[in-house]
C-alpha cells in the first residue's frame, strides 16, 4: 500500500461523518466484533434507543447475508477451510440519518434476482411488508429458495427510506453488489 | 424430565426452564450463530417436559433483540407450545416488548394471531 493511495482512501471518508466501517473477510466472529463495537459507536451518535436497535439489526442482516450468500473476494481467503466471503459495511451519519451500506461480490444470477427482490421491497408499504414477513415466516423450506428471504424483509421493515441496490461489474465476471438501508 | 438452565452469552439468551414449578423464562438477546442448534436445546427440553405429563407451564419471553433467524425458531417454539396446549396442557406466554419497538411487538402480535390454544399476552418490557 502506498501513501499517496492510503491518503486518497483518507480523504474519501473525510466527506461524511463516519460511525463505522469494516472491509474484509466476514465471519460470525467479525460480525460480533464489529457489531459490539457499532453499539459503542451508536450510543454517541444516534438519535434515540430505536434508531440504535434499527441500524444494529440492519446491520446483522446485512453481515449475515454477506456470510451466507458473499463469494470470495479479489485476494484468496484465509486458508483455515471455511468458505471465505469478502464484503464492506459501513454505517454513516448525514445531517438527518444514518446510511447502512454493504456491498460484496455474488454471481451474475444471483446480482440480478437480488436486484429483482430489492425493486420488489421497494414499493412496499410497512403495512404490506409486514404481511410479507408473516408470509416469509411461515413458508417451508423449499419456498424459501424463492421472494426475499427473511433477513432482507427485515432490512426494509427497519429502513425509514425504501432500500435501494446498486450493481457493477467485477473481477472473474462476478458482480460486486451493493444495499443500502436508511434509519 | 430436567431443568434447563444456560447462560446469557453476548448472542444467546438466558434461558431457565423450571420443570417443577412449571416456569420458562428467556431474557437477554438472541442471534445466534447457530439458531438451529440454541433452540433445539430448548424445544427438546420442552418436548420432554410435555411428554412426561406436565400440565402447567408459564412462559415469560422478555428478549431485547433477535434477529430473523431467530424469528422464525421463535415461531416454532410458540407452535410447540401451541401443540402442547391443543392436547391439554394449560400454557401461558408473557410475551413483554420494547415500547419503542414496534417491528418486535408487531411480530409477536402476528404470532400470537396464529396460536390458538396457548394464551398468549403481550406486554411493555421495562426498559432502562
Amino acid at each position: 500500500m502506498e501513501f499517496d493511495r492510503f491518503f486518497k482512501f483518507s480523504q474519501l471518508l473525510l466527506k461524511d461523518e463516519f460511525v463505522l466501517s469494516y472491509s474484509g473477510y466476514v465471519s460470525e466472529d467479525i460480525l460480533l466484533a464489529v457489531g459490539d463495537t457499532l453499539r459503542e459507536r451508536l450510543e454517541d451518535h444516534a438519535r434515540d434507543g430505536a434508531q440504535i436497535r434499527n441500524v444494529f439489526s440492519i446491520f446483522v442482516e446485512l453481515m449475515q447475508n454477506i456470510i451466507r450468500y458473499g463469494v470470495e473476494g479479489p485476494q484468496p481467503g484465509p486458508e483455515d477451510g471455511e468458505k471465505p466471503s469478502f464484503g464492506i459495511v459501513m454505517v454513516a451519519e448525514n445531517e438527518t440519518n444514518m446510511d447502512v451500506i454493504a456491498g460484496n461480490y455474488v454471481t451474475v444470477d444471483e446480482a440480478n434476482q437480488l436486484v429483482d427482490r430489492v425493486t420488489q421491497l421497494q414499493t412496499k408499504s410497512p403495512e404490506e411488508l409486514r404481511k410479507m414477513y408473516r408470509e416469509r415466516l411461515r413458508s417451508s423450506p423449499d419456498e424459501r429458495s424463492k421472494g426475499a428471504s427473511l433477513g432482507l424483509i427485515e432490512i426494509a421493515r427497519r429502513s425509514t427510506l425504501p432500500i435501494s441496490c446498486e450493481v457493477m461489474p467485477a473481477h472473474n465476471g462476478l458482480r460486486f453488489f451493493m444495499i443500502k438501508a436508511t434509519v | 424430565m430436567n431443568d434447563l438452565h444456560l447462560e446469557a452469552t453476548s448472542r444467546t439468551p438466558a434461558v431457565a426452564l423450571d420443570t417443577g414449578a412449571g416456569t420458562l423464562m428467556m431474557t437477554g438477546e438472541s442471534y445466534p450463530e447457530d439458531v438451529t442448534g440454541f433452540f433445539a436445546t430448548l424445544t427438546g427440553a420442552l418436548s420432554s417436559f410435555f411428554d412426561s405429563g406436565a400440565e402447567s407451564l408459564n412462559t415469560e419471553i422478555r428478549l431485547t433483540y433477535f434477529n430473523s433467524s431467530s424469528a422464525r425458531a421463535l415461531m416454532e417454539l410458540l407452535e410447540l407450545l401451541d401443540d402442547a396446549a391443543a392436547k391439554g396442557a394449560k400454557v401461558n406466554v408473557s410475551w413483554y416488548c420494547d415500547p419503542d419497538d414496534d417491528i418486535t411487538r408487531e411480530f409477536a402480535e402476528d404470532i400470537a394471531a396464529d396460536v390458538s390454544n396457548a394464551s398468549v399476552t403481550i406486554l411493555d418490557l421495562d426498559v432502562e
